[in-house]
């Protein structure tokens, strides 16, 4: 007894480490916490005491006092319940260990003889209690008769099954077995104990009965559940392994529709698997049946909505190939030989059991072909080490989960690539934009060009030039070998042809009225020539000129700002007849000179005020260089210039646009030349710059001719 | 395990059989509950695929079973066929392949069934009669060759699918009658549920001991 209470506890105490007997060596629960030694002696012992138990005892549970308790016959059935009833359960369990040996000693004797048997075993009572429990529980309204007929079936059942255990293959017990479930249900529909009681009730009752035998039976070990002489063992390792080997098999090569990611979807997963798993803890067959009908439903939820048994099918494999589930072949073995055999043809949970059962044949049938794929890469699959995925069904939990991990990583990188392709689309249609606009706004400026076409220079020039004709065409005649013409015509196309014209007119008239009118004109002309570059295309005359002004650029660049190059020239033209005649012949030491000159520039305006009296001299060089002079007036007072100009040539045009009448143009041309003036007054060099025109005009008609010269400055110097 | 306010005296088991997709759920589906629902066919609900119908003036029970109909799953589904009673072939009249599997779907039902299950063949999707791709004569002709029932039905609208199971159940019930279904045989897919308790036992069965020893 002792051990016996010992044995059922896991717990190891320090105590129990040691042998027993006090010898230095570990003593071990299995050995009854008796070293190898002692507890070998200690078995020999026994077994020469108890001869009366034939057969080698290879457990010390053996040893336990015989608790063997006659059967009783049925009619006294009840004095021995009461009896049971007052055992323990560690009673139980010594009864149970030692059915065990008992059968083990009589596997497959068939001369086994019948008067050991009664004394070999007896029902626990825990079972009458439990089943008497139950039934107040369950059945309130059936009578006490119908409790005790179970109870009664439930003994003989257990003991007609132990007895025939030893003596008969799986296949004939299984047949006794649905023999005496048919048989009880025979007796309920044909007893008066059961006369009222509906067939749902019945049912319940043979469920219940079938519940008590089976789970006293099933802890038995060898004898239904993967019985003595079966391979349901050997079958549950190698099928344990195949579903290892199979680990790698995911959702698509079964083709199920299964959304990993979703975290509803893998909680129902592991519900299904734990459920799967809890299969083969429970006892009876009833238990077992409910496990795999939950475990199914959740299977069944797994796959959607719309699941038919298209779906449930794969996506069962798949659980089970996720779950492992242990003693997978007995378990079923179990179930399909000693459970109700017209509850597992009906009902849901046969059904659900013959799906599970057509999932574990799939997968102990599965080849390459039955997943769609080619065989070499299967094959390959297969030659992948089992225990990649671990020993147990929790590595495959684990695999599972990674699974699951990895494909919420993968989904999490999809939407991003989603995002990424949306953004893109975004800034590929944003492009599109940008350009349809550019090129709207290409198509609207086009538009407005083509609607606007002006070419303002023919127009405002053929006007000018007309009046300036009619004004000066007299003129022309006058002085026609006039230098100014000249330079005038390279740089100008249309309008040089006139000015050539307009110069002469102004030089030989010499009246101040002309020369005003003429001045201004020539201004404009001027102005223009100013903006077209009228400096390169001169006059053979002015080329020396340019070759000049160049040479004197390229001493002067050292000399910062485009000022120089005028004051210099000016204060050429205006030094040149005080001195610096040895310095015109070394144009570098002029240049010298001129930078510093810059300082007197007012000075020389006051001169040039001054020198009204003498305008020609001064002015004349700068009236006449005026024209190759505005090339590097243009950085200063040019853009000035350029500013009028463009003022009046957006007013010619505007004007121009509207009309072509010349009349309009020229009003409109003498007040740009009055607004004009007076921006031009506003700087310093031009106020004096008209005058000094109108005095350089003067002066051209006396020296330009030398001025025009290609040394123009050295001319009036060398005066 | 079968709870429900109704009394029966038969229990019929039905299997339903066809390649995939051809409507066997939503066959099942239109029987049981009386309607078709495209996308939430429950092929085993909680009432789990069963109907109690009358023939005769007999309470009978029909629990259908659904079966998977992948061709890779065919080696392994003879279990569903174990004990049926009746069994409903079914293909799609708009797909003539489902049309063409029906020979060996119906070698497989004579073989793994008994010789006294009920074969009904069922031409499913007839609301589509404009994308017919099987005949109904050819199927016709097919169904009396080999001594079927046949119908064709429409899960969708429920045209004759009441009527393919009645005629199933009709034909059980009349071999029950003949005698050519044993119900004590297990394989039968009969149960029979006496209503009334027939003659006590004089002992209990389990006080008799079968032990051959």
């Amino acid at each position: 007894m002792i051990f016996a209470s010992k044995m059922p506890s896991l717990r190891i105490d320090q105590s129990d480490l040691k042998c027993k007997n006090g010898c230095d060596y570990f003593g071990n629960p299995q050995w009854q916490g008796y070293c190898s030694k002692c507890h070998r002696e200690l078995l020999q012992r026994q077994r020469r005491a108890e001869k009366a138990s034939s057969a080698t005892l290879p457990k010390p549970e053996q040893k336990k006092p015989e608790r063997g308790i006659k059967l009783a016959s049925h009619s006294s059935f009840s004095k021995f319940e009461e009896k049971r009833l007052r055992q323990s359960e560690t009673l139980k369990k010594a009864n149970l260990l030692k059915f065990s040996v008992f059968k083990k000693s009589s596997t497959d004797e068939h001369d086994h003889t019948p008067e050991r048997k009664p004394p070999e075993f007896k029902i626990p009572a825990l079972i009458n209690e439990g089943m008497k429990r139950e039934f107040r529980v369950r059945f309130t309204n059936l009578p006490p008769q119908v409790d005790r007929d179970a109870r009664v079936f439930v003994h003989s059942f257990i003991m007609d099954v132990i007895k025939c255990s030893n003596v008969m293959t799986v296949d004939e017990l299984s047949e006794r077995v649905q023999r005496h479930y048919q048989h009880f249900m025979k007796y309920m529909d044909t007893s008066p104990h059961f006369a009222n009681a509906e067939s749902e009730i019945k049912e319940l009752l043979i469920d219940f009965v079938e519940k008590h035998a089976m789970t006293y039976l099933h802890d038995l070990p060898g004898v239904v559940f993967s019985p003595i002489g079966t391979e349901d063992e050997r079958l549950d390792r190698a099928m344990s392994e195949r579903i290892q080997q199979l680990s790698w098999v995911g959702e698509k090569h079964l083709e199920c529709k299964l959304d990993r990611t979703d975290s509803a979807c893998s909680q129902l997963l592991y519900k299904a698997i734990s459920e799967l798993l809890a299969v083969d803890g429970a006892a009876g067959p009833g238990g077992k049946l409910s496990r795999v009908r939950r475990a199914c439903r959740h299977v069944l939820a797994l796959c959607g909505a719309s699941a038919s048994a298209d779906d449930l099918l794969p996506a069962l494999i798949f659980t089970v190939l996720k779950a492992n589930p242990p003693r997978l072949v007995s378990n079923i073995n179990f179930v399909t030989r000693f459970c109700n055999a017209q509850r597992l043809m009906t009902g849901e949970g046969g059904y659900y059991f013959t799906n599970l059962c057509c999932a574990v044949s799939f997968i102990e049938n599965l080849t390459a072909e039955s997943l769609n794929m080619d065989k070499k890469e299967f094959d390959c699959y297969m030659a992948m080490p089992a225990s990649i995925g671990g020993s147990t069904w929790a590595a495959a939990l684990s695999l599972c989960g990674a699974a699951r991990e990895a494909a919420e990583q993968r989904a999490a990188a999809r939407a991003l690539l989603a995002d990424v392709a949306t953004l893109r689309a975004e800034a590929d249609l944003l492009a599109a934009n940008a350009d349809s606009f550019e090129k709207e706004i290409a198509f609207k400026v086009n538009d407005v060009l083509a609607n606007t076409p002006l070419e303002i220079k023919p127009r405002r020039e053929p006007l000018r030039l007309s009046s300036l004709r009619n004004s000066s065409i007299p003129l022309i005649d006058l002085e026609t070998p006039v230098d100014t013409p000249a330079p005038m015509k390279p740089s100008e196309d249309i309008p040089q042809i006139k000015l050539p014209e307009i110069m002469p007119v102004e030089e030989p008239v010499t009246v101040t009225f002309d020369r005003t009118t003429d001045e201004k004109i020539t201004q404009n002309i001027i102005d223009f020539q100013s903006l077209e570059k009228p400096s390169p295309p001169k006059s053979p005359q002015n080329q020396p000129w340019e070759l000049k002004q160049t040479g004197s650029f390229e001493l002067l660049t050292p000399s910062p700002l485009g000022f120089t190059p005028f004051d210099s020239r000016s204060i050429d033209e205006l030094m040149t007849p005080d001195d610096f005649g040895s310095d015109h012949l070394a144009p570098g030491l002029s240049n010298i000179n001129y930078d510093i000159d810059l300082s007197d520039f007012s000075g020389d305006n006051s001169l040039a005020e001054d020198t009204p009296k003498e305008p020609k001299d001064p002015f004349s060089p700068d009236g006449i260089k005026k024209e190759p002079v505005f090339d590097p007036f243009q950085p200063q007072t040019s853009q000035s210039s350029y500013k009028n100009v463009l003022e009046k040539f957006d007013e010619f045009s505007l004007i121009d646009s509207k009309s072509n009448e010349t009349s309009e143009a020229f009003e409109v041309v003498h007040r740009t030349q009055d607004s004009c003036t007076p921006a031009a007054a506003e700087e310093p060099g031009d106020p004096f710059s008209p005058v000094q025109k109108e005095a350089s005009i003067l002066d051209d008609s006396g020296s330009p001719t030398s001025a025009c010269l290609l040394p123009s400055p050295l001319q009036p110097q060398t005066r | 395990m079968t709870s429900g306010p109704y009394n029966y005296s038969y229990i019929f088991k039905y299997i339903i059989i066809g390649d995939m997709g051809v409507g066997k759920s939503c066959l099942l589906h239109q029987f049981t509950e009386k309607k078709f629902m495209a996308d939430c066919p429950h092929t085993i609900g909680v009432e789990f695929g069963t109907r109690i119908i009358e023939v005769a003036g007999q309470k009978i029970k029909l629990q259908i079973w659904d079966t998977a109909g992948q061709e890779r799953f065919r080696a392994v589904t003879r279990s569903y066929y174990r004990g049926a009673a009746g069994a409903l072939m079914v293909y799609d009249i708009t797909r003539r392949s489902t049309y063409n599997h029906l020979s060996s779907w119906l070698t497989d039902t004579r073989n793994l069934t008994n010789p006294s299950t009920v074969i009904f063949l069922i031409g499913n999707k007839s609301d589509l009669d404009g994308q017919r791709d099987v005949t109904y004569e050819e199927a016709k002709q097919f169904a009396d060759e080999n001594g079927l029932m046949f119908v064709e039905a429409s899960a969708k609208t429920g045209q004759n699918v009441e009527e393919a199971f009645l005629e199933t159940a009709k034909k059980i019930y009349q071999s029950i009658q003949d005698g050519r279904l044993d119900l004590n045989a297990a394989e039968s897919g009969v149960q029979h549920k006496p209503a009334s308790p027939g003659r006590p036992l004089a002992a209990p069965p389990a006080a008799r001991d079968h032990c051959a020893c």
